[in-house]
This record gives C-alpha cells, structure tokens and sequence, in this order.
C-alpha cells in the first residue's frame, strides 16, 4: 500500500467517525473560570468543528481525566524544542504502526504523489483564537518561502522536483493544493518529521514584523532595537514554529511555551484550542501544564532517580538502568525498556575517501571490510556491555521493518577469525612484525585509529573488546577519542581512516522512506564524506564517485526520488540494502541496544512497550503525549528484564 | 599617592585592550566556528542541516566577516557597553550574564565567609600549638580536604543529601522556585542547598588558607617584639591578635584581587557537576560551542574584575600597612 492508497484508508476511518453521533464535548476544570468569566468561549467553540478523535486501540490505553502537572528534566535550555517534537501536532502525522494519517488536516487526496490537496478542518483556531486557514499556508509559500531576504536559497529542497518548484494555490480557505510536475513522495513524510517541514505560518502575527506588511522605517528601528542586522534576521528569529523559544508566537501544538528564555525552568500550558478530543468528548491535551526543568546532562540520571522527573528518557541509558530500577522502589516510579529503531547502536564506518593512497586502497578492498567485519566477536561483546540484551549483526534494518531479511544482518557480521585471516592473505598482507601485527604494502604496521566522538565510554569499551579479536587476525586498533566538531572534520578533510558512531538513523524503514543514507549524497556520510559533499555541492567541492558499487547506489537513490508506485519504491530499498550487505561499507556492531523509560507511579497511558526513535517515532511523539494523564495512586511497578 | 593612582589606571586601558586581543584569538584558534558546533549537534538528533541554509545562517550571524572585521565590531561594542549576541541563546550576552549573576555572587560570597569563619580559628589554633596532637590532626584534615577531588564530594554529598534529607539534586533551589519572586519558602530552599556547594568548593580554599595563616603566624610569632610583648607582660590574647596576627593578614588582602572574578565564575566544574545556576558552567559550554561574542565577553568582565582587583588590594595594603604606605618616604 502506497502513501496515498492509506491515505485514502485513513479518510475512510476519518468519515466513519464523522458520521457517528456528535460528541458532548466536556469542559476542561483548568479553563472552567476563565469560561465562565469570558476570557475563553466554551469548549464546543474552542474545537473545530470535526476535531480529531483520539482512541489509540492499545490494551493498556485508558481515557483519563483532565488535570496535572508533568515534570521533565532536559539537558539545556535549548531542549524546550522537544515539546514540539513529544507534542506531535503534524498536518499528518504517524501512527503507532508507522503510517501516515491526517492529523491537523482533516484528509489529504493525494493524485500519484504528484497533487496533493491538503483539507483544513474548519473552526480550526490558533493558540490565541485566531482562526487557521489556507491563508496562513499563503503567507508561508509567498512571504516566506518565496522572500529573496527570508529565504535566500529560495524554498526548501524537499519541495523542489528536478530542481522545480511546486504550484501552490487556495481554492478557498480551507483548501490548499501543491501540484508537482512530477512524483515527489518525499512530501507528506516531510510533514510529519520531529522536526518536520512547516508549510504554514501565523500570518496574522507574523504580518506585523514582515516588510512587505509593514513601514520599513518602523520595522528597521524594531529590528536594531532588537539587536537584529535587518528585518529579515528579526522575522526569521521570532517566526520558528518547531523551536518554542518564542512565547507569543501562536502555535498549533498540545501545549504553548510561557517561560521566555534564558531561564532553567520552562513551563508550558494547554493550547485551549488544541484540535484532538477523546472519544468521551473530553478535549486534549489531559495534562494542564508541563514544567521542564534544566539541569547539567551528568546529573540527569541521578535526578530522575531521585524522582525528579515524571516522564523520562533522554539523558538515560541503558547503563543506568540497574541504578533506575532500585531507586524507583524509594521514590515510586517504574523504569521499563523501549526498543531503539538505529540500524545499529555502535557502527565502524571506514572511510573510503581517506588522504592516505595506501590506506585508501586498502578501505576500498572489500575482502578488507569483509575480514575486518567476520573479526569481530559480537556474542562477546553484546554479553559483556549489554547483558546479552542488543541484537548482534550488521547495520542494516531492523526485524521490525518490511524490508528485513535475516541474511542482510549476518552476511559477513558472524565471527571467523579462520576467514578473516584468510582474506587478508588474499589481499598479500602476509607479512608481520614482532608483534603478529601485518604490514601494509609500504611497510608500515596495519594499525587502524578508530576515532570517537569522545562523549561516552560504550563505545570505547567496545571497541577494547574488538581490539582482542583483531589482534588474532593481525589487525592493531587504537582507539582515538575527539572532541565532536574535531571528529566530523577531520573525517571530512580524510584525515580519519575509520570512525564510529551510529548506524542508520532508522532502522525501521518502510519503502516509503527515502534511502537517502545508503547513497552517497550527503557530507555526513561518515564512509564516504568527500563523495557526499561533491553531490550536496553540485561537484563544487569534493570528489566525483569513483567506485561502481557506490555510483549504483547513488543511481538507485535518485530513481526512488522519481519512482512511482510501492513495488517499484520496495524493489530500490532492497536492492541498496543487499549492496550494503554485500560491501559491507558500514561495520556493524550491535543494533536494538535498549533506552530505559522512566515513568511517574501516577502516569497513564504511556506504554510499557515502545519504541524510542526520533524519526520516525518523534519519541513520545507517536504514542500521543496529550493522552498520558494522572491518576491518584501510583500503580505497582513491572518486573526487570532479567539479564540473560 | 594621587599620581601613583592615575598612573594605574592609565596603564589598566592597554593592558585590556591587549587581554582582550588575546582572548578573542584564543577563543578563535580551534577550528570551526559557533555553526560547525550547531551542525554537528542537529547530526547527532539525525537532522540534517544543508549547505545552503547554513551559509544563510553564518551571514546573519556575521561569522563570514574575517576575523579582525568580527574583532573591531566587537570591541566597538564592548566600548559602548554592548556585549554582543549570544548565538546559543539568540539572546544579548549582557540579558544571558545578567541573570545568573546573583546567585553566583551569593555563592562565591557565602564560600569565602565560610572559609575565613574555618581557617582562621584553625590556623591560629594550629600555629600556637605548633607539632601538638591538635595541629597534626587539624592538618591532616585539611590536607584531606585539598586533596579530595571537589567534584567527587560533590556527587557523593549531592547523593547522601538526597538520601537523608530529601534535597533534590543538583541546583540552588526546588525547581518549584525558579524564576519566582524571592519569599521566605525561596529563602529557605535556596538554603537548603547552598550549604553543598559552600562546603565543596570551600573545601580546598579552607585548607590552602589554613597553611598559609600558620606559615605567616609562626614567621611573626618567633620575632622579637613578640617576645618583648610577652615578656612585658601584655595579655596572652593581646600579644596574638593585636600585632602578629595583623602581620600575617597581607596575604589575604592582596588575594581580594583574585576573588572579584570568582565571584563571576569561581569553580566551574563543581558547578557543572551540581548543576548550579551560576556563570561558571554557562562559560564553559559558550567555550564549548564556540558561542564566541559570550565567552569573549565572560572573559572580557573578568579580566576587568582581575585588574580593578589588583588594583584595589594594592591600595588596601597601602592604607591598612603603614609599612607600605610610608616606605617611600621613610629614612632611617
């Protein structure tokens, strides 16, 4: 089933539940007073006039009720941005099982993902009441995206086809149309990233900071005043919907940022006007105020421990998971694990655009990679670090996905030191030294500096362990932390010959994801940096692709971009994961390394099984935050995972 | 006197203007600048950041200027009392600095009280009791307390504070508090937690002053005119307190000057590790990003503080040393 086919699904169950009986809408305790004495119109008036129901059929899942105060803990202020991202309020959005369904919009039709008509849902208000129509996507496409001084480098890249540009118009206000003059299926997944692309804006706000609307003179003194260069400098900073560092900036999410920075507590409040009832009729989200409080990433853990926290995963690894369970016995709340979605939660990525002649010969050998890779121990490794928890193999997708097969995590990721050994005699480095290290073709020692970001000692305790078993096949590691910004240029400038850090980003992708990172496009390839850059850069700078597995892959990439239908999409994705497989271009290590969630004894509706991943998943995100609520007592905590 | 005070404060114009040269190159020497940091942490969330945009973004931020172009602007900012943006917080520094300059201050204050109020009566305890069991103990202590790692006491009380009291970790107050107008409740948590950091970041400072006042006392207490005090009879406490003890002061008047910029961003990393909403962890993560207008401004106030400190001391000791203040005219 393609995009739009669902779609279509998604309208049916959309127009079922229109043609059932109106909802009594309740009204929400917290805005009760301020209704009564008019600051607010009642609830049926704040709603829109079809508002999304929300009934996730999930057996732990129980309508709540309204009311409370979820406290978070985040590593630095500028984390407020995860509201946006837990909130989840997209035009569509995905669900628990990764598809796309309408959630601001109330349906889309989607003509060969080439038309996309987007229907508004009428009586949909801003945070601050103002009624939200295909207005406020005029002012995004024209004032914003299509401004020379707001946007310089003319409208995102997801909305460009062949490096053209969409036809955008607005039948009537609740109607808009993007029409390409070619497929683009990027589109509607772009809409419902964690940070997705935002194709409106609150015009009636924005207006008043915007040249084309208001005196230049005026504008100008405001932006100095503001200590912006121009007005354009000032728009751009006042006028980011996914970022909540701007508390006047109206807004469609769950709940509305009301602390302005700098500060180390932010508190957010409901939107009143949030567009998602559940099936009592009770409007969203149930928790009135959320409070994210600051504090430094080392202390995170121990903070959460002493129940400082309601609701938390980020700043928690599964190294604290021990410590997490005992001290949720003092402070009454439970610690459960989630699935991770990476391809592969430590990767080796050699890099194949190194300065080096000898060593660049040497990554671009396959038989290398393979026998680097079948030198691994990962049984080993998963029982020392992970308890036996992670999922050892290649970094490719996960089980999860529609494109898995068990054969692209073990081709050439089992452990045979005999193997290993013989591909590289096969290559011709028979020679060692003293030490039982090979010599490289120059004479040199075959000694790998595996280069790390430096934040955390997993990876280095990892790469200990596969030190051990290299060792056996005559191959020196030397572990090499970097600060980050270091870490990413030298392995751009190819002084790096391998590095690791994660794998795919998401392990659980569907042929309607783009197969953007098996392909040579993007700089932050850490395999092939200098490839990804001469293509992000149009061959400006860089290197042109000079391997044939490669160039396929970036052939293939581009023809999904272009590809109509599902089969067609699913035959690209696998065909690049079977050449990943078989070039072993990344080394995975372990994938499914598992992120503890803490949760409140009073907090419901957050599930015990789930998965953490920021695209797609938006972490709490997909299992929809404004339906977690509190209940009076806490409940009894779940059993540990016992360690294998 | 009036000469020798305009002098100094002339000589302070090119000696800041060269702190602050050296400040800004320093903070521009390691590669990359405050973007590459931002890049790499939207890679880190699986964002990815196009070349396009960012060279947008270093046009507005005005990091496509050359370096002495970014310098001037900034020193011409600094000249008008301009501090420049704070690229982290998209804030003006002096709005960022401003905020946390309380609670530093009372911080930095409440810790060189609480040292004084514990080595001085330790170190003259220790100086007149010189090689008694109470001397050995009280330095064996004190070498305890300059030799412990001050960020480990500080997660190790941070955990037994929890544990016994049920102060929450880290910061200054309940979270409950922040950004509230100040109220007995506020007053009450904030002292709640002050007593940690005071006592971690004291720790080393109480120690290194205990040896120093002993070392000074024993100097003075073996001179002559002690002795002569003594022996004519001056009460015991007199022949200590009145003249050896204000001998052995000069030290710590001339650390005045190195104490202004600690109460701007004294300890950092014990800051860092208990979370405190001080200045210290804020430069150091500006230094981190590369936020450069505000760690180059953070720098620039200290190195202000250190000059008007020194300067400061060395007129305090002119005016409490008669020693100083009339050895240029003095003939023997």
């Amino acid at each position: 089933m393609n995009v739009a086919a669902r779609l279509i699904a998604a309208l049916a169950v959309a127009g079922a539940l229109a043609a059932a009986p109106a909802l009594a809408y309740q009204e929400t305790p917290w805005l009760a007073d301020d209704v009564a004495a008019g600051r607010f119109p009642p609830v049926e008036k704040r709603l829109p006039e079809s508002p999304l129901v929300v009934a996730p059929k999930r057996d732990d899942w129980k309508p709540g009720t309204p009311g409370g105060e979820m406290r978070m803990l985040i590593g630095r202020a500028q984390d407020v941005r995860m509201m946006s991202v837990f909130g989840y309020s997209r035009l569509v959005a995905f669900d628990t099982d990764l598809r796309l369904r309408p959630d601001i919009l109330a349906s889309v039709d989607n003509e060969g993902d080439r038309v996309f008509t987007l229907h508004l849902r009428a009586g949909h208000r801003w945070s601050d009441g103002r009624p939200f129509t295909s207005d406020d996507f005029r002012y995004y496409w024209q004032d914003v995206a299509n401004n020379k001084e707001l946007s310089p480098g003319g409208p995102p890249k997801v909305l460009l086809v062949d490096g053209k540009p969409p036809e955008v118009s607005y039948p009537d206000p609740l109607t808009v149309r993007y029409a390409w003059h070619a497929p683009n299926p990027g589109f509607l997944p772009a809409l419902a990233g964690p940070v997705p692309l935002v194709i409106f804006r609150p015009g009636h706000y924005l207006r008043n900071f915007h040249a084309r609307y208001s005196e230049h003179e005026v504008l100008a003194r405001t932006a100095r005043a503001h200590n912006a260069r121009n007005w354009a400098q000032f728009h751009n900073r006042l006028d980011n919907l996914t970022r909540n560092d701007n508390p006047d900036l109206p807004t469609l999410d769950p709940w509305i940022v009301r602390t302005r920075a700098p500060s180390e507590r932010f508190v957010f409040e409901r939107n009143p006007y949030f567009h998602r009832v559940d099936a009592q009729g009770r409007q969203l989200p149930y928790i009135d105020r959320v409070i994210l409080n600051v504090a430094d990433g080392k202390i995170l853990a121990a903070k959460t421990g002493s129940g400082e926290s309601d609701l938390q995963a980020r700043g928690l690894s599964f190294a604290n998971y021990t410590f997490l369970r005992q001290a949720g016995k003092r402070n009454s709340f439970d610690t459960v694990l989630w699935d991770t979605a990476k391809g592969a939660q430590i990767a080796l990525y050699p890099n194949l655009n190194v300065s080096d002649p000898v060593w660049r010969a040497l990554m671009r050998d396959v038989r290398f990679r393979r026998a680097l890779s079948l030198a691994i121990d990962r049984r080993e490794i998963n029982q020392v670090v992970y308890f036996g928890l992670a999922v050892e193999g290649a970094n490719t997708v996960l089980p999860g996905s529609p494109l898995y097969t068990p054969e692209l995590r073990s081709a050439w990721h089992g452990f045979d030191l005999a193997g290993a050994n013989r591909l590289l005699d096969e290559i011709g480095l028979t020679k060692r030294d003293a030490r039982g290290v090979r010599l490289m073709p120059d004479g040199r020692p075959l000694e790998i500096v595996v280069e790390t970001a430096g934040e955390d000692t997993e990876q280095v305790d990892v790469l200990e362990l596969i030190h051990d078993s290299w060792m056996r096949a005559g191959v020196k590691l030397y572990s090499r932390p970097q600060q980050r910004e270091i870490f990413r240029n030298r392995i751009f400038a190819g002084e790096t010959k391998m590095s690791v850090w994660f794998g795919l980003e998401n392990g659980l992708a569907t042929p309607d994801f783009s197969p953007e990172e098996l392909a040579p496009v993007n700089q932050q390839g850490l395999q092939w940096p200098k490839w990804g850059q001469y293509f992000e850069t149009n061959g400006a700078s860089g290197e042109a692709v000079d391997m044939a597995p490669a160039r396929e892959l970036m052939g293939l990439n581009e023809a999904w971009r272009t590809a109509a239908g599902e089969a067609r999409r699913a035959e690209i994705w696998k065909r690049m994961l079977a050449i990943h497989a078989d070039e072993v271009f990344t080394i995975g290590v372990v994938a499914n390394v598992r992120q503890p969630v803490v949760i409140s004894g009073r907090l419901r509706n957050v599930p015990h099984k789930g998965i953490w991943n920021w695209d797609p998943g938006s972490f709490f995100g997909i299992y929809h935050m404004d339906t977690f609520w509190f209940d009076e007592k806490p409940l009894p905590r779940t059993a540990a995972v016992p360690a294998r | 006197m009036f000469s020798y005070i305009v002098r100094r404060l002339l000589v302070m114009v090119p000696t800041l203007l060269a702190i602050s040269a050296i400040v800004f190159t320093i903070i521009q020497l390691p590669p990359g600048d405050y973007l590459s940091t931002m890049i790499a942490e939207l890679q880190a969330q699986g964002e990815t950041a196009n070349l396009e945009r960012i060279e947008f973004l270093r046009q507005q931020y005005g990091l496509d200027r050359t370096p002495v172009e970014q310098y001037f602007h900034w020193l011409f900012g600094l000249l008008h009392g301009d501090l420049g943006w704070s690229f982290e917080y998209n804030l003006p520094v002096a709005h960022v600095i401003g905020d946390r300059l309380v609670l530093s201050f009372l911080v930095a204050f409440t810790t060189v009280i609480f040292t004084y109020v514990v080595a001085f009566p330790i170190g003259i305890y220790s100086a007149t009791h010189q090689y008694s069991w109470g001397d050995y103990g009280l330095t064996l202590l004190g070498f305890l307390g300059l030799a412990t790692p001050s960020f480990l006491l500080a997660l190790v009380m941070l955990y037994l504070a929890n544990i016994w009291f049920g102060t929450s970790i880290g910061g200054l107050m309940d979270a409950e508090f922040i950004d509230k107008p100040m109220s007995g409740a506020k007053f009450l948590s904030v002292l709640e937690h002050l007593w940690i950091p005071v006592i971690v970041i004291g720790t080393s400072g109480t120690a290194a002053m205990i040896r120093r006042l002993r070392a000074n006392l024993l100097d003075e207490l073996q001179k002559q005119y002690v002795v002569t005090a003594r022996a004519k009879g001056l009460p015991p406490h007199r022949a200590l307190l009145k003249y050896p003890l204000r001998m052995s002061l000069n030290p710590f008047i001339s650390d005045i000057g190195d104490l202004l910029p600690h109460l701007i961003s004294g300890a950092a990393i014990v800051s860092v590790v208990m979370s405190l909403p001080t200045n210290g962890p804020m430069l150091l993560a500006a230094l981190r990003s590369q936020d450069m207008y505000l760690a180059g401004s953070f720098l620039m106030i200290e190195a202000i503080l250190i000059v008007v400190g020194v300067f400061l001391s060395d007129l305090a000791l002119a005016a409490l040393d008669p020693r100083i203040r009339l050895h240029g005219g003095a003939t023997k």
